[in-house]
């Protein structure tokens, strides 16, 4: 028997996974990867209390999750892409100044 | 047959997700976040989340990861200038800041103890529902949501016409 406790613990492990991502690497482009990870393990986890609860709320919170997750990526991925045209690098380090 | 499915996915994400931190070459950290998603979607599907899934597929898998794909090869990043030398003193302090989450979260779900009698509803997340739900009670934050993708193709854009125009300066000088 699948309880609410597996899918809210299987949520737990990809957040920190993807939270040791975002902490640990210096390359932007892996750290909007992690942050991808960290969107998909709260999707996990509203799912699941949505399923639990009765309630259709939470999926529809995902839905929204989706949307707002798609529009940060494409800026996110602009901004790397001019970073790297002007730095030759993706090294969050390399970001010094505050105006290019 | 369900609990089966659960763990089988469930060990598919665990080990893409660490691919996704720990691979080095950046093609398969995108690669294995498609595979991520993919499970991720199969397990919303087990949680009869069925449109939600879907839409975790073809959006996530469909049109995000394919960006991704898109700026690593455009980028065409070397391996070396990736892991380049510095890899910073602080790194272990992250990863200890990470365990202490996974931790803490531990000890939050254990102590849940709700979550483990907890029966799971017979609700279905079909297209039906969910869509008469989001265009009755969830129809202001649904349109918003279109003024929010607007403002993203702007920010694009002008960020894009910057950079065409100091490639320009940087050309001419």
């Amino acid at each position: 028997m699948i309880t609410l406790g597996n899918y809210l613990a299987l949520s737990g492990i990809i957040f920190s996974i993807g939270l040791i991502g975002v902490m640990t690497s210096r390359n932007v482009l892996k750290v909007l990867l992690s942050l991808e990870l960290l969107l998909a393990a709260s999707n996990l986890s509203f799912v699941a209390f949505s399923k639990f609860n009765g309630d259709y709320d939470g999926q529809l919170i995902v839905f929204f999750v989706i949307l707002v997750a798609a529009a940060e990526v494409a800026i996110g991925l602009a901004i790397v892409v001019l970073m790297y045209r002007r730095l030759s690098t993706i090294q969050a380090d390399e970001l010094r100044t505050m105006k290019w | 047959m369900s609990p089966y499915f659960f763990y089988i996915f469930a060990a598919i994400l665990i080990f893409a997700s660490l691919c996704v931190v720990m691979a080095r070459n950046p093609l398969y950290n995108v690669l294995s976040l498609v595979v991520a998603i993919f499970s991720l979607s199969c397990l919303f599907v087990l949680l009869e989340a069925y449109f939600v899934g879907m839409i975790l597929l073809l959006v996530y898998a469909g049109a995000v990861l394919v960006f991704f794909l898109f700026v690593v090869m455009c980028l065409n990043l070397n391996t070396i200038a990736l892991t380049s030398a510095q890899q910073g003193h602080f790194r272990w302090l992250g990863g200890m800041v990470g365990l202490m989450f996974a931790l803490t979260f531990a000890l939050a779900t254990k102590s849940f103890i709700k979550a483990q009698t907890m029966d799971p509803s017979s609700i279905r997340g079909t297209i039906e529902t969910i869509g008469k739900i989001l265009f009755t009670d969830y129809l202001l934050p649904f349109e918003l949501t279109s003024f929010l993708l607007l403002i993203a193709i702007f920010g694009i854009v002008s960020l894009a016409q910057g950079a065409l125009s100091t490639g320009k300066d940087v050309e001419n000088s």
